[in-house]
């Protein structure tokens, strides 16, 4: 593999440095864009086909204890998809199983066979971070990072409740720098620790029934100031109270507003979306929760779509699980995780003919279609909880190809769709320069990651190149090319290279003071050493903090 | 870098499933003179740390690099490769251990399928309601130990993890607990219980359903099991968080393999109207994380069958089947060669791991032991990762050699291709 090379003709879209459909050459050089190359670098013929920077996840669950305890009782469905070695030409090839939660090596082949090349675990305990870490050590090809649950941790509540923010701020930065984590990541605030206390239930981001002094708004905003004031790349990351419910939207709304004027990215938008409640039958808050992110730049979301068809559930929001479990009758797995989350899993169906399933599937495509602002509307499924991440080439589809989305929209039940803005009718079709903002340039911009999502000189080079083809699905599914650090990694369609991945993580500075308090609360309440909480470093360098936002 | 004298604090124990992570080994002339903290049988799991470093093939000593070489061949040329996960190895050799099967495209287990398969298959059909230790430690105001008083095989998880410490919620400790125990037949809860309910183990099941039916405010002819049950009953439902503990491995409580997936049903049943866990007790030597591991790479927790190019769950077909039928020809055993599920002269072996060449294997490697003379990460009893030190290293790296014999194996397919 040469370290030179010229992707000659093809149509570049680029949103980040402006460039939209332009046909130029992108000239990689050592693993980085470049300017220019010499005229007899190696050539690759991209006439006719579409470049985009690499795909980037910004929420998925792909790594860790909870994604593995998913796998463990998935049996059924891996047995149906099972994954021989590809044939590789630089690494010793793995087979695998997929299903909704494929194996760590199918997770870096699919990713990677799909044009993504940097992914984030969403949701990772602290304490299970060396899990993480060896997960995506056999995770080939794609760059890696993972958030950290902090919103129910017992000792940050105890701080966040006796108003010590500034060692909360140090605690956040010890814990990130720790487990090698990337960001700060919120589940249901305050809500986790009830559910483990039996209260079900949170009833408003000013609940007072946990800790005393550790609201939920509270929570939000002692972790939003951390992240600010730690100059993270990525901005608190939060999944928000009452996921799933009815009538939910007002909480969401609640939430941004506690947090206006504050950098906050709220995950999986679409579960946080729904109107009705109180007796009255669910509706669809899209249209509500749209126009405040439309009004507000410092709020980014990731949509969070429900694609109709098998998903796995996997959260944090363990009290979320139990609901599901008890009215679906499926296996459920629960796992309380000491003094700091929880952990529960459902395997689900989303199926055409389900009322709630097909409001959902309308409300995150409402959110999608009625956003003025696609850098700060990510594409995501929550993967796997409202679908797979195979499935992004489908949901890209349903955006861009409005006959088909409304083919697809007559096909479900309509009960709970009368007065939605999907079934009064949306026109809108997303460009190809709208997909490459929301699934490569707007996640890289929301986790400030200023090397990836762009073709600009001294990227990363991270590259997909598509053949045109009027199925737009099939387009995506099956990218000619893509390019990792430089390397041709999926040639003619095939996957040819799985070079490892490199690890995104931070390690911001903190006041060494909080180590003696958190060392006596280790002795009290931690059955792990102190000692022996933080992982090794990882072999790459870590992000830098205080460059970005 | 042999560490000849010296203190080495925080090393984690993998003598049983409760992985203690406090333990200060003392090293005196490199030798372990003592693991300040461990229980006995940690510190006979420790030892003095002497460890054979022998490796043999052919029927003579050679050296570590002729011995892979060799076992590379045999293993590449084998129709049918079982690798097998011994215990106390790390996660990272355990990650190159199951490489090396699906590059020979072989069949890998560990010790679950012979101990504990009923309850993974369990929790395929039904899932589970687990919690990490540190919750119970912190939280369970009640805990249920169904047969099994853990200070026998478990000795320092009662001051540890439950009952004794005090917790987030349980100022008090032991006192602000109540510990029932059940009895089940000869296997008896801790002796100091405040509630005790005998079980004959015919009726352990119907025990459970009675037990499930109550919490679910049926009474379903739980009058026959008299008052004992009733009030076991209450207080269940009556407890903010209720930890149901039973020993997985076997030899402890009278086999029944239905048992986990009843009482995952109950601790399912109880989280209806309060919050509840029911956690396996799990012996040491990281055999979670060989659990782990073949999850995450294959999907599978044990049993897993590469021969079609793919990971196939094999439950009904395991390592003993395989070799009984003649299905197997060569065998991996990666880690300590103890309590094979299969001959280990029936078929072609080589053996890489702590005293591998004390076991009549045709090729042989001896390593250190994970935790006492190479590092990595270990699995508690409850998933959680732990990290091992390495107070004495020396002794060959099991990881490095089954990386180095993955390589090899790679190689000589590749050239092949
Ligand atoms: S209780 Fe188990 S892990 Fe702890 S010291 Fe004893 S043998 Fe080792
Ligand atoms: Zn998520």
């Amino acid at each position: 593999m040469s370290d030179r090379l010229r992707i000659t003709g093809g149509a570049v879209y680029d949103p980040a440095n402006g460039v939209d459909g332009d046909v130029r050459d992108v000239c990689v050089l050592d693993g980085r864009i470049v300017d220019a190359l010499p005229t007899d670098a190696p050539r690759l013929d991209a006439h006719g086909m579409v470049v985009m920077p690499g795909g980037i996840d910004i929420h998925a669950h792909i790594a860790g204890s909870s994604v593995n305890h998913a796998r463990r009782i998935l049996s059924d469905e891996r047995t149906a998809d099972p994954t021989a070695a590809p044939a590789l030409r630089d690494a010793v090839p793995r087979s695998g199983t997929g299903g909704t939660v494929p194996s760590t090596f199918t997770t870096g082949y699919r990713y990677a066979g799909l044009g993504y090349t940097t992914v984030f675990d969403a949701a990772v305990a602290p304490v299970s971070a060396r899990d993480t870490h060896a997960q995506l050590d056999d995770t080939p090809i794609i760059d890696a990072g993972f958030f950290a649950l902090m919103g129910n941790d017992a000792y940050l509540l105890q701080q966040v409740a006796a108003g010590e923010r500034d060692r909360a701020r140090d605690y956040t930065a010890w814990l990130l720098g720790a487990t090698g984590a990337y960001a700060i990541k919120i589940v249901n605030p305050g809500g986790v620790e009830l559910w483990k206390r039996n209260i079900r239930t949170v009833k408003s981001i000013d609940d007072t029934s946990g800790v005393p002094g550790a609201t939920p708004r509270a929570i939000m905003e002692t972790l939003a100031d951390a992240a600010a004031t730690l100059a993270l790349p990525h901005p608190v990351h939060i999944h928000c109270n009452n996921l799933g419910l009815p009538g939910n939207v007002s909480t969401t709304l609640d939430s941004m507003r506690a947090l206006s004027g504050r950098r906050a990215h709220f995950a999986h938008a679409q579960f946080h979306a729904y109107a009705g409640g109180n007796g009255k039958p669910w509706a669809s808050g899209a249209k509500q929760l749209i126009a405040y992110i439309n009004a507000h730049d410092e709020v980014s979301i990731d949509v969070g779509q429900v694609m109709l068809g098998h998903a796995t559930t996997v959260t944090a929001d363990g009290a979320v699980e139990y609901l599901l479990h008890a009215s679906s009758g499926r296996r459920w797995v629960n796992v309380d995780v000491e003094l700091e989350t929880g952990c529960g899993i459902v395997p689900y169906e989303y199926r055409d003919a389900a009322a709630v399933a097909a409001l959902q599937w309308v409300v995150g495509l409402e959110l999608f279609l009625l956003s003025e602002d696609p850098w700060r509307v990510v594409l995501s499924t929550d993967h796997p909880n409202g679908g797979a991440f195979t499935s992004y080439p489908e949901l890209i589809r349903l955006l861009m190809d409005r006959a088909y989305r409304d083919d697809r929209l007559k096909a479900v039940n309509q009960k709970l769709l009368a007065g939605s803005a999907l079934a009064d009718g949306l026109a809108r079709e997303y460009t190809l320069r709208e997909i490459a903002i929301i699934t490569r340039a707007g996640p890289a911009r929301q986790l400030g990651l200023a090397n990836k999502g762009h073709l600009g000189a001294g990227a990363d080079a991270d590259i997909t190149i598509y053949a045109r083809d009027a199925n737009i699905a099939a387009m995506f599914s099956t990218p000619r090319y893509v390019i990792k650090a430089g390397e041709l990694v999926v040639e003619e369609g095939q996957l040819r290279r799985a070079p490892p991945s490199r690890r995104l993580y931070v390690r911001p500075p903190y006041d060494d003071a909080v180590m003696r308090d958190l060392s006596a609360w280790f002795e009290r309440y931690a059955t792990i050493a102190l000692a022996n909480y933080p992982v090794a470093p990882p072999r790459d360098a870590p992000v830098p903090v205080g460059a970005g936002a | 870098m042999t560490q000849m004298s010296g203190l080495v604090e925080h090393v984690t124990c993998l003598g049983c499933g409760c992985s203690c992570d406090d333990i200060v080994v003392a090293v005196r002339d490199g030798r372990i003179a003592e693991a300040r903290g461990a229980c006995a049988l940690g510190a006979s799991w420790f030892g003095d740390g002497r460890v054979p470093a022998i490796a043999r093939a052919g029927g003579s000593n050679v050296s570590i690099d002729a011995a892979i070489d060799a076992a590379a061949a045999l293993l590449d040329e084998a129709r049918r490769v079982l690798v097998f996960l011994g215990t106390d190895i790390s996660c990272e050799t355990q990650r190159a251990a199951v490489e090396v099967a699906d590059t020979v495209r072989g069949v890998v287990d560990g010790i679950s399928s012979s101990s504990v398969a009923s309850g993974i298959l369990a929790a395929q059909r039904r899932g589970r309601v687990s919690a990490t230790l540190g919750e119970i430690r912190n939280r369970a105001d009640c805990i249920v130990f169904w047969g099994t008083d853990p200070s026998a095989r478990y000795p320092r998880y009662a001051s540890r993890y439950a009952p004794e410490p005090a917790g987030l919620f349980l100022p008090n400790g032991r006192r602000s607990r109540t510990i029932v125990a059940v009895d089940i037949g000869g296997a008896r809860g801790p002796a100091d219980a405040d509630v005790r309910l005998e079980v004959p183990p015919e009726q352990e099941l119907d025990t459970i359903a009675a037990l499930r039916a109550s919490v679910a405010g049926r009474s379903l002819g739980t009058e026959r099991f008299g008052p004992a049950l009733a009030d076991v009953a209450r207080r269940l439902a009556a407890a903010r968080y209720v930890a149901i503990v039973y020993d997985a491995e076997p030899g402890a409580l009278p086999a029944q393999p239905a048992r986990a997936e009843s009482l995952t049903a109950l601790g399912q049943g109880l989280n209806a109207g309060t919050r509840a866990c029911v956690t396996p007790l799990r012996g040491g030597g990281n055999r979670i994380g060989a659990e782990a591991v073949l999850t995450w790479q294959t999907g599978y927790p044990m049993t897993v069958d590469f021969s079609r190019g793919h990971p196939r769950f094999r439950p009904d077909d395991g390592p003993r089947a395989l070799v009984d039928a003649g299905a197997i020809d060569a065998a991996l055993v990666v880690g300590r060669p103890l309590g094979l599920p299969f001959a280990i002269d029936a078929v072609h072996t080589v053996a890489v791991g702590p005293a591998a060449s004390d076991a009549a294997c045709e090729i042989a490697i001896d390593t250190g032991v994970a935790g006492v003379h190479e590092g990595g990460t270990a699995f508690r009893m409850d998933d959680l990762p732990l990290p091992l030190s390495a107070p004495l290293p020396g002794p060959p790296v099991a990881a490095d050699i089954v990386r180095t014999l993955a390589q090899r194996i790679g190689a000589r397919r590749a050239r092949r291709s």
